[in-house]
């Protein structure tokens, strides 16, 4: 099989996957109460949206999207540090990381 | 029929991320998640992004989640009750959303002819391109991720050490 019908064949699979795994990440960002959870739900949705930016890419035969995808996996990690750093402060706070826990601005 | 099964492991082990009551699960779920996303984009012939996938998500980021997890000990369990309306507002309206954008796609980035032979995703195209015209986004990167490193050590230091 010629690579054009292979990619052909999975496109449609990759869309599926693009948006069943941004919308797993959409739910679990809502419903689940543990912060690290959260935090990995954001993961998801942005590895939804670098899934999405390498089919475009490879579809079009232009690298753009592999930059940014190189910046987004560099933000995600920043922001993954910068969430663990906050977790840890409000366990230190709280002793938990339920986040209806937290209701009040002042600590 | 290898990216059929690829696909739906990677689904399953995303919905183990945010179904696993134990949060270590949810991690572990979450490192296989990203190894089938990792293999998804070696079959889309994306072959730097998935080493890049594997070595900083699947290496650096997990890490640090179960760094974390090992760090906290959680005395109180968490309430994990979910409020049903709550759940069925968040489940419609996310696979509502999803179901958009499934047509979104399909008609939009389904209908871009794919190219014969790429070479839009090699090592050297990336990086030409990171170097040549993406190189002041990439310097300002390295300065964001300078202030980041000062910013994450005001933030986790323990307190009372200013006073030093």
């Amino acid at each position: 099989m010629i690579l054009s019908e292979k990619l052909a064949s999975i496109g449609y699979w990759t869309h599926f996957v693009t948006v069943a795994l941004f919308a797993l990440g959409l739910i679990g960002f809502l419903i689940r109460r543990n912060a690290l959870i959260v935090l990995m739900s954001l993961e998801l949705m942005l590895n939804a949206v670098n899934l999405l930016l390498v089919q475009i890419s490879m579809r079009t035969g232009t690298s753009e999207g592999m930059v940014l995808v190189v910046f987004v996996i560099t933000i995600a990690a920043a922001e993954v540090a910068v969430g663990l750093g906050i977790i840890l402060n409000l366990y230190r706070m709280k002793k938990t990381v339920d986040l209806d826990s937290f209701r009040s601005l002042s600590g | 029929m290898v990216f059929a099964i690829f696909s739906v492991f990677t689904l399953l082990t995303a919905a183990g991320v945010i179904l696993s009551r134990n949060v270590i699960y949810s991690a572990l779920n979450l490192v296989l998640c990203f190894f089938g996303l990792a293999t998804l984009y070696l079959l889309w012939g994306a072959t730097f992004i998935s080493m890049i996938q594997i070595l900083i998500y699947a290496g650096a980021i997990v890490v640090l989640f179960v760094f974390v997890v090992m760090l906290l000990n959680f005395e109180k369990p968490i309430d994990q009750s979910v409020k049903l309306p709550l759940m069925l507002l968040s489940g419609a309206g996310a696979w509502g959303l999803a179901f958009l954008l499934l047509r979104v796609l399909s008609k939009s980035v389904g209908e871009i002819p794919i190219l014969e032979s790429n070479s839009g995703a090699s090592v050297r195209t990336v990086s030409k391109l990171l170097f040549s015209q993406y190189v002041w986004p990439f310097e300002v990167l390295t300065i964001f991720l300078l202030a980041l490193i000062v910013g994450i050590y005001v933030l986790a230091k323990p307190e009372g050490e200013e006073k030093k």
